[in-house]
């Protein structure tokens, strides 16, 4: 527990519900509120808009027979999806793979949506954007392996190969990070920050922590497999690849799990580098002040989650604007080029904040 | 020594700031290059593809390339049934049953199945294909709401016992006149 309360908490004790109820209440009902009001809504939002940024990136007509403006491309999407049969009738592989989408969730109640959504601030809130992405590699591998054929095997473990080579970079540029923030909880990162984009964790300690941020945003994407680095899963290989399996239900459960993953990412380099959820002073003074905490909960979740959906609609663009890299060259990218910048970024980082320690202590 | 050792390690530093940049300046030009066609600058204001079916332009079969590879089709009274396809065919899309015919010459191709779900239309098959009875047709639109229907059956069916037997029979006597003549 974060020891202070979150505002769905506060929500039922000004209900009138006795406060060691509310206690145990508000987690199961802030996850839920987190998964179906934030994670399924963002989900949505950011199917349609990156099928309609990229057609018209790509000079393509795009999603446009669903509703007006194909609004409800996602939703005719997922719909279709629940309809069509299934390659492999196995009833067993469906429920661990049901099962793995249910581990990527794990995290949930670290997902940084702002000061009062934290259920579980810690030390280690940095780190589970991690685990779920290695739970998210791990199910695809076995994905692969299950398909019984080579190109799927050798599918699984190129993604794999791509995850591990990507992961060191990501976790020294949250090293850096912390250096600057002293800290690697979400509080620290954040009120290390302000609203005003001169005081961003990405243009402190000019240029390692700018370093840093673009370093950690390109080693996600390669971490996750998400494009233009995922030739892996996107690939379709003769007799079928790593995600040539899955279809229907199995692909929604799948790609549904692959967009959390996604989006925990993007909003934790939000956090790090680029000012996180916090509002100009006097209207966080104003909403603390009025005692108005849905409404600040609110506020700084609009204000993570645009930031959030700006950087995801930036990787859309360079990712529909680029081919997509090869496995050994997203490898190549990873040892050659990000682990040293990465590495540069923490030591300049660390330098910088040492030398500022020292000139003024 | 020192000196040597220096300047290669800032000559390596060097090249690698160099390879940066022009990659990076690579991947901005690639983005301002889409980036017209995002606000319809210019005269980047049509879409370079058409929305299907297309009232207007609507292609047809007949407005393909000729050598369009669409959905394959096989003349059974062609085809003798030597499974050099079969063989071929990359993803084991194509299922051939033969069995000898009334003719020792000719086979009876009793089953001959393109699962559509596999083919990948490389055109191997027809290009292996002696007596040509495998060919792609201009068809593209095959899509089916059931996996089974997009299996597409050319073959002639199974024979009875009754039909195998009278056939056997036929080869005998064919067998017995030829080799009474020779």
């Amino acid at each position: 527990m974060s020891g202070s309360m979150n505002w769905v908490e506060r929500l039922l004790q000004d209900g009138g519900v006795p406060p060691v109820a509310a206690e145990w209440l508000s987690i199961p009902l802030a996850l839920l509120i987190a998964i179906f009001g934030v994670i399924l809504p963002s989900a949505y939002w950011y199917s349609f808009w990156r099928r309609k940024l990229g057609a018209d990136l790509q000079a393509r007509v795009g999603p446009n027979r669903a509703g007006a403006f194909g609004v409800l491309q996602p939703l005719s999407d997922f719909l279709k999806l629940l309809q069509k049969m299934p390659q492999v009738a196995s009833r067993t592989g469906a429920r661990w793979r049901r099962l793995h989408t249910l581990a990527l969730f794990s995290s949930v109640a670290t997902l940084p949506l702002g000061s009062a959504w934290l259920l579980a601030g810690s030390e280690l809130g940095v780190l589970l954007p991690f685990w779920s992405a290695f739970v998210l590699t791990m199910g695809a591998l076995l994905v692969g392996l299950e398909r019984g054929s080579v190109p799927g095997w050798m599918g699984g473990i190129r993604l794999v190969a791509q995850a591990v080579t990507a992961a060191f970079p990501a976790l020294v540029c949250v090293l850096a990070a912390g250096a600057r923030s002293s800290g690697f909880s979400w509080k620290q990162f954040a009120l290390d920050q302000s609203f005003s984009p001169l005081s961003w964790g990405a243009l402190g300690l000019f240029p390692f922590q700018l370093i840093a941020f673009g370093v950690f945003l390109i080693s996600g994407l390669a971490l996750l497999n998400a494009e233009p680095f995922d030739t892996a899963l996107g690939e379709r290989d003769l007799q079928g690849g790593v995600a040539s399996l899955l279809s229907g239900e199995d692909l929604a459960w799948f790609e549904f799990g692959r967009f959390y993953v996604f989006l925990h990412w993007i909003l934790m380099a939000v956090v790090l580098f680029l000012g996180g959820w916090q509002l100009p002073a006097a209207l966080h003074e104003w909403a603390t002040s009025e005692d108005r905490y849905i409404l600040l909960a609110a506020m700084e979740l609009a204000v993570v989650l645009g930031k959030g959906f700006l950087v995801m609609l930036g990787v859309t663009w360079v990712a529909r604007s680029l081919p997509r890299l090869r496995v050994d060259h997203v490898t190549d990218l990873s040892w050659r080029v990000l682990s040293p910048l990465a590495l540069v970024a923490l030591i300049g980082s660390a330098a910088f904040h040492l030398v500022q320690g020292a000139v003024h202590p | 020594m020192n000196a040597t050792v220096s300047a290669s390690v800032f000559s390596a530093v060097w090249a690698f700031c160099l390879r940066l940049w022009r990659a990076l300046r690579s991947i901005a030009l690639a983005c301002f290059t889409t980036l017209p066609y995002l606000f319809r600058w210019g005269d980047r204001r049509r879409e370079a593809t058409e929305q299907y079916p297309d009232p207007i332009s609507s292609r047809t079969a007949e407005d393909l390339p000729p050598r369009t590879r669409g959905l394959l089709f096989n003349d059974i009274d062609r085809c003798t049934g030597c499974r050099e396809c079969e063989r071929i065919c990359p993803t084991r899309a194509i299922h051939i049953n033969t069995e000898p015919g009334a003719n020792n010459n000719k086979l009876w191709v009793s089953t001959f199945d393109i699962d559509f779900a596999r083919c990948i239309f490389c055109g191997l098959c027809t290009e292996v294909c002696e007596p040509a009875s495998l060919t792609h047709t201009r068809q593209f639109e095959g899509a089916a709401y059931d996996r089974r229907d997009l299996v597409a059956g050319f073959g002639r069916g199974q024979v009875t016992e009754e039909q195998r037997a009278k056939w056997a029979a036929l080869r005998r006597m064919t067998d017995l006149e030829e080799g009474g003549g020779e």
